[in-house]
């Protein structure tokens, strides 16, 4: 399905028109998601702006209650999970499905846009009570208790036709390793959102090992949930785009069930050497580790499906992005076990590494894959083409050196926070060197954040400038450093 | 991948077997964790194991204001980190403790509806907080104006929970002694609300290392029970 060689011009025409069909019947929800998802990603990287300065500065815009740094900063997580994570894979898994699946989506369109409109609601009015100061201080689940059955709601008009048009066309011979990633987000998402707020809000109270329930929840949701779609849109685009198929079944298989058999053990050791069963943490941390194996696995299927294409990376916005995600996933594996080992994690604890780790996987591989999916999706759902490489590029460079800088100078703050507390001539100090030492970091997260607030308003204007039909009319896909794509005129 | 069944039976028991083991059992079984009673010969204390609760009152503004974003309540053990070891986090507020603060335990948190273990540490752990705590009006102080106690200080100023207004008639007793600085306009004084109350009273409950039944470290408090 990803190259269509020797077939007749007939079948051609055929498939595109079957392809176009396609688009067209998830035109609207997944415009919709995008246009939201890209709105919430700006504001939250407004939020870890202010955040960061609050940490360094708590006296900025002084007397305004609503925006400590304790109410600021689940605010900055939660748009950027749910506000934007969620909602803009949700709308990558619907159209990648109906595509692989060759499935139109027949009918139940407005009841996924409403459920798309009530996911902002509920996500606006728990970020505005979070900084109202009614959360939850439950990491990741910090709105409001009444917010969780809507969200399961939404989610599920979403997954429920995702997972049909996965159901209807299996083929038994079929090698389809993307949709197999979509449907396991599909599936385990709201498993592990359902079994969390049950445990945390429904039960009685679990004291500490409500807290590792809370740490295993956002490590399962990265990796059984954005990594899944961040690895899927990475093995549809990889191979579409290079044109040619994916290097090995075996290691894709083989990727895929590492990560579902591991994925559900790993979270609590971030409470390693706490109060909860030695056991948890210690499972928790060996399979943090172990996760090296599927990463390794499907970044080792990537190198070899991409081996001898790497000049599309120049000209394909796609591929830049999806490639630059590629790479990143690696990057979090190696920082999730890293926090996880007792060996690092012990220095590594409660320090920004944990920060570290949730920007990497949730902003450098899962968000940049999704914005090389966006680029591949949206001409084709909205009729025109990008408007200007130069906008695109912007985007690109702002975010790599952005998330880039957030990632290495967290993880070297944590170190160093690390060092800090577990420096033996600190024992009966105040906490003045770590605040102290730990300030250029965050000041450098401050500037980082405020470049990536830059592009994505960029993102955003450029997103909807292309959702309302104002983008360029041509046949030719707008790709960077081609010549007759720097000079084409804008149609406005 | 043969069919559909059996895919989405894979995906259910590579997911569902932790899910089982990890969250559902011990969800279950933590339950039935109750209080233990100390034994008198052994431990040299009479009542239950823990001792004491938090002020769930007070937690509350604690979790609304999201203190754990920045503050930790959990010892770790010496093998781990130097929390043990850092002065004034247990009981013994000694120049140099004789013995590490012991780690925390399942059962200090009992009766807590979600423990605040922490997201980092940017400020100091507050897991034994209420033995080092200064007294409440200096505790006050801290919160409407932490940069008036350490002028380094990344702490928010928490002057929501604090009301200032005009002072009619003699100074309220409950007003905090604040430097000039950091003080009201002249004519005004700064009370503490319930909330910032109640949020000091949770604040000088936090005591997490009362000895367990059994450990010997309970046989070492014995000669020396707790006063505070």
């Amino acid at each position: 399905m990803q190259t269509t060689p020797d077939t007749s011009e007939t079948d051609l025409k055929a498939d595109n028109l079957r392809r176009a069909a396609i688009d067209k019947s998830v035109k609207a929800p997944v415009l919709f998601l995008f246009t939201n998802g890209a709105f919430w990603l700006m504001l939250s990287t407004i939020l870890g702006v202010l955040a960061a300065i609050k940490l360094v500065e708590p006296s900025f815009l002084d007397g305004c209650p609503y925006i400590s740094y304790g109410r600021l900063q689940p605010a900055h997580i939660n748009a950027l999970v749910y506000g934007w994570g969620v909602q803009a894979a949700l709308g990558v898994m619907l159209w990648i499905m109906a595509r692989r699946s060759g499935q139109e989506l027949k009918s139940g369109k407005s009841l996924l846009i409403t459920a798309g409109v009530f996911w902002n609601i509920t996500i606006t009015v728990g970020i505005l009570a979070v900084l109202m100061g009614k959360s939850t201080s439950i990491e990741w689940l910090e709105m409001p208790e009444f917010t969780w059955p809507i969200l399961l709601v939404c989610f599920l008009c979403y997954a429920w036709p995702i997972a049909r048009m996965f159901g209807r066309a299996i083929r038994p011979e079929g090698f389809m390793v993307s949709t197999w990633y979509i449907l396991g987000a599909c599936f385990w998402f709201p498993w592990i959102f359902i079994t969390a707020n049950v445990a945390l809000h429904c039960l009685p109270g679990l004291g500490a090992l409500g807290a590792g329930i809370d740490a295993w929840y956002i490590h399962a949701v990265i990796l059984l949930f954005f990594v899944p779609v961040g690895v899927g849109c990475a093995y549809y685009f990889i191979p579409k785009i290079t044109g040619q198929p994916i290097a090995s079944a075996q290691l894709a298989s083989a990727g895929f069930w590492t990560l579902a058999i591991l994925g559900g053990w790993t979270g609590m050791q971030k409470y390693m050497g706490g109060p909860l069963p030695a056991w948890m943490t210690a499972i928790g941390a060996a399979t943090g580790v172990l996760l090296l194996i599927p990463v390794g696995l499907v970044g080792l299927n990537h190198h070899l499906t991409a081996l001898g294409k790497h000049s599309a990376v120049a000209t394909s916005p796609t591929l830049r992005f999806v490639f630059f995600g590629a790479l990143f996933y690696p990057v979090s594996g190696l920082v999730l076990a890293m926090n996880s080992a007792f060996w690092t994690g012990s220095g590594l604890q409660f320090t920004q590494s944990w920060y570290s780790f949730q920007v990497v996987s949730l902003y450098g591989f899962f968000s940049m894959s999704v914005f090389g999916a966006i680029y591949y999706i949206v001409p084709r759902l909205s009729g025109c083409e990008w408007l200007s490489v130069r906008l695109i590029r912007n985007h690109f460079w702002f975010s790599v050196y952005g998330i880039s800088t957030i990632v290495i100078m967290s993880l070297v703050a944590g170190w160093q926070q690390g060092a800090d507390m577990n420096n033996p001539e600190h024992w009966d100090q105040n906490f003045m060197n770590h605040v102290l030492n730990s300030r250029p970091y965050v000041v450098s997260r401050a500037v980082a954040w405020a470049l990536i607030s830059f592009s994505n308003l960029m993102f955003l204007l450029h997103l909807l400038l292309m959702v309302v039909g104002l983008g360029r009319r041509s046949s030719a896909p707008t790709l960077l450093y081609s010549h007759h794509d720097e000079h084409a005129p804008a149609h406005a | 991948m043969t069919n559909f069944r059996t895919f989405i039976l894979g995906l259910a028991a590579s997911f569902g077997l932790p899910w089982l083991c990890l969250i559902v059992i011990p969800a279950l079984t933590y339950q039935q964790l109750t209080p233990v009673a100390y034994d008198k010969d052994a431990d040299g204390l009479e009542g239950y194991y823990p001792p004491a609760p938090i002020n769930g009152q007070g937690q509350l503004v604690y979790i609304r204001e999201g203190c754990n974003q920045c503050h930790t309540q959990m010892i770790r053990p010496v093998q781990l980190g130097l929390d043990g070891w850092y002065k004034g986090w247990g009981q013994d507020q000694e120049q140099r403790a004789a013995t590490p603060v012991r780690p925390t335990e399942l059962r200090d948190y009992l009766g807590e509806k979600y423990a605040l273990l922490g997201v980092q540490r940017v400020g100091p752990d507050l897991a034994n907080y209420g033995w080092r705590a200064p007294a409440a009006a200096q505790l006050h102080q801290h919160l409407y104006a932490p940069r008036s106690v350490n002028d380094w200080s990344s702490m928010p100023a928490y002057s929501n929970l604090y009301k200032v207004q005009k002072i009619q008639g003699p100074v309220s007793k409950h007003a905090l002694v604040l430097p000039k600085k950091f003080g009201p306009p002249s004519g005004y004084e700064v009370v503490p609300t319930p909330e910032a109350e109640s949020l000091v009273q949770y604040l000088l409950s936090l005591k997490k290392d009362y000895p367990v039944p059994g450990q010997s470290a309970a046989v070492a408090a014995a000669a020396e029970p707790a006063k505070k």
